[in-house]
């Protein structure tokens, strides 16, 4: 009969060898050889036979009619969905083995940072046997958050490739490095499966991540004192789940406690401190335009915090909503709570600006995905058009002498979907503060429109609301300006919109739409620097530059 | 088969910002010569005294398109002189 050490050994031995057949799959990218194609498929088979190992003894010992505690079936319903999830990472594997025979060039793939994932996977993988004896549930939710990383290191390639198919790229290499991508990114579905099936093993429960009870240790660490049972998780390590206009105004009445909602966040314990701080601060000067921070802790260079879950839908949504009047009273009361924001915050201190050092900064993003997006020097005759980084460079100079004439407390991020409207309250909130600082007002409003510009919509009609949107928020910033007497506002919009549409087209592989967002950042470094001589004050932003 | 020589360029422009680009190109026309270029790569275009001159306009809302081109013939290197003999042989 098969001892519950045997299992246990057997599992091990699983682990190990799934875990060589990661390191050897990432060794024949490298440098593929037929001798280690063939010791990773004959790993696989063993890893294959390991499995119903496994698999016979789980069902045994669970159906062998012996007396065995609720618990320790628990365990082992565990190591049977651990070790099915071992055996398809095994798998995977060997279908990205097989891939690389399809490439015309196999060095083809070393253009990508596929090391990268395989470190991921490897990690996770690593955590397995010491999280399962330890029982340690922050050990299981890191292993569930390699899917995460994966998925969106995976995302990253797919842009890539997509954009490097769309300029004519060879199909062959682009499709097969796809494939391995994307076998890569299966793992970790598999992984996830092994992090929940630790959770379960440890708490007892069969759960989800998406439910409370895998976060209750961190809630009691937290210090939080309600009842847990009464938190519903609408969302996890995510972003807000989809948001139907149908739910505005559906909001049951006693929905003012934890109970409506909460939002678990958690990562880089400076992102996470930074993000609680900001949105501490909010609360002492606008109480209720942040979320209420419900619990928070700390552990090593980690940090975990429960958030309110705002009522009510993304900006962007509603700006989009087929009800017109939705949106305009939307706008209204986002201009109105900016307007209060800004004139409270405001303190008439010089205040510099950025804009063009966030450009260098994300130059090596764009890069990546529009590799022609870099215009070269070029000549006409005698006319000389400069090449991007020259008017990058010109640009910072320039800005480096037109700093706001105040600053304010600035969200940051002020993208359309880090906002939410409450249409039932009448009121905005806005999340994901995390980069929220005192700033110059004209970095929230450049972001706004641009991300309101660059909505992935082309239909006529959606284009004309768009239009009317980024219209009455410029009307709206433009008289706030005015108003505090902003002589360079124009200008330093000139420079924070080419900052923001060029950056933005790392988004954007639609290729006439990135190009054109392309072309405009250009053309307004060009307008601000011909005007160069004149007074700030005379600068006008072209018109129908945020107009499409 | 003569190799191929491109020059592309791209961008938006006001019509002030404009003005200097085809300021800059009617020079070159009245010069005979146009130099364009691209990083270290250059294409010298020559145009003669007689263009011929192709504008094609088109509006379909919400797009409004004006097409100039200019085109002719380059004068071959080595003009071929009317003494030099010509013999066709089956």
């Amino acid at each position: 009969m098969t001892t519950f050490e045997s299992l246990e050994e057997n599992f091990r031995f699983m682990t190990i060898e799934a875990t060589n057949l990661v390191d050897a799959t990432l060794s024949f990218l490298d440098a593929p050889s037929r001798a280690l194609f063939e010791r990773i498929i004959s790993r696989d088979d063993y890893v294959d036979n390991l499995k119903n190992v496994i698999e016979n003894a789980c069902f045994s010992k669970i159906h062998g009619g012996a007396e065995i505690s609720g618990r320790m079936v628990d365990t082992i319903r565990s190591v049977q969905i651990m070790c099915a999830n071992l055996e398809r990472i095994a798998d995977f594997c060997v279908n990205i083995t097989r891939q690389v025979e399809h490439f015309a060039d196999p060095r083809s793939l070393h253009r990508y940072d596929y090391k990268a994932m395989f470190a991921v996977i490897r990690e996770g993988l690593a955590r397995v046997a010491p999280t399962r004896r330890a029982a340690d549930l922050a050990g299981a939710l890191e292993i569930c958050k390699a899917e995460n990383e994966l998925d969106a290191l995976y995302k990253q390639h797919f842009d890539r490739i997509m954009a490097e198919l769309s300029r004519g790229g060879d199909p062959r290499d682009l499709i097969t490095a796809l494939f391995i991508f994307r076998y890569l990114e299966r793992v970790g579905d598999s992984l996830l499966n092994i992090g929940e099936a630790l959770i379960f093993s440890i708490l007892g429960e069969r759960i989800k991540i998406e439910q409370f009870e895998a976060l209750r240790q961190t809630l009691d660490k937290g210090g939080f004192t309600g009842s847990v049972g009464d938190i519903d998780f609408k969302s996890i390590w995510g972003s807000r789940s989809g948001c139907r206009i149908g739910r505005v105004g559906s909001r049951p009445p006693d929905a003012e406690d934890v109970a409506s909602g909460s939002l678990y966040k958690e990562g880089n314990i400076r992102k996470i401190r930074r993000e609680k701080e900001n949105i501490e601060r909010w609360a002492r000067v606008f109480p209720g335009i942040g979320p209420r921070i419900f619990s928070f802790h700390e552990d090593g260079d980690h940090g975990a915090m429960l958030v309110e879950f705002l009522p009510g839908c993304t900006l962007d949504e509603v700006i989009l909503s087929p009800n017109q009047e939705l949106a305009t009273n939307a706008l209204f009361v986002l201009t109105a709570t900016l307007h209060e924001i800004w004139a409270q915050t405001l303190t008439p201190r010089p205040c510099p600006t950025r804009f063009m050092t966030q450009l260098e900064e994300r130059l090596e993003a764009v890069r990546q995905v529009h590799p022609d997006f870099e215009r070269p020097e070029r000549s006409l005759g005698l006319a000389r058009i400069a090449p991007t980084s020259e008017l990058v460079a010109r640009c910072k100079e320039l800005e480096a002498g037109l700093p706001a004439p105040a600053s304010m407390l600035i969200h940051g991020d002020f993208n359309t979907n880090n906002v939410v409207y409450d249409h039932e309250r009448q009121q905005v909130h806005f999340i994901d503060l995390y980069r929220s600082t005192e700033g110059d007002y004209v970095q929230d409003v450049a972001v706004f429109l641009v991300s309101n510009f660059r909505m992935p919509l082309r239909g006529r009609q959606e284009r004309d609301r768009l239009n009317w949107v980024i219209a009455q928020f410029l009307d709206f910033a433009a008289s706030f300006a005015e108003e505090m007497g902003d002589a360079t506002f124009q200008a330093r919009l000139a420079l924070g919109l080419a900052r923001s549409l060029y950056t933005s087209t790392r988004f954007e592989l639609h290729p006439k739409f990135s190009k054109e967002m392309c072309l405009r950042a250009h053309f307004l470094m060009e307008k601000a620097l011909a005007h160069q001589d004149a007074p700030w004050e005379a600068f006008r932003l072209p018109e129908g530059v945020l107009h499409y | 088969m003569a190799q191929e020589e491109k020059f592309f360029f791209e961008s938006i422009q006001d019509p002030r910002s404009l003005r200097d680009y085809l300021q800059s190109l009617m020079d070159g026309l009245e010069k005979g010569r146009i130099v364009l270029s691209t990083g270290g790569d250059e294409l010298t275009l020559t145009p003669p005294g007689l263009l011929k001159l192709t504008l094609k306009a088109k509006r379909k809302a919400p797009t409004s398109k004006l097409v100039l081109k200019l085109s002719w013939k380059d004068e071959p290197k080595a003009a071929i002189r009317s003494e030099d003999a010509m013999s066709i042989r089956s």
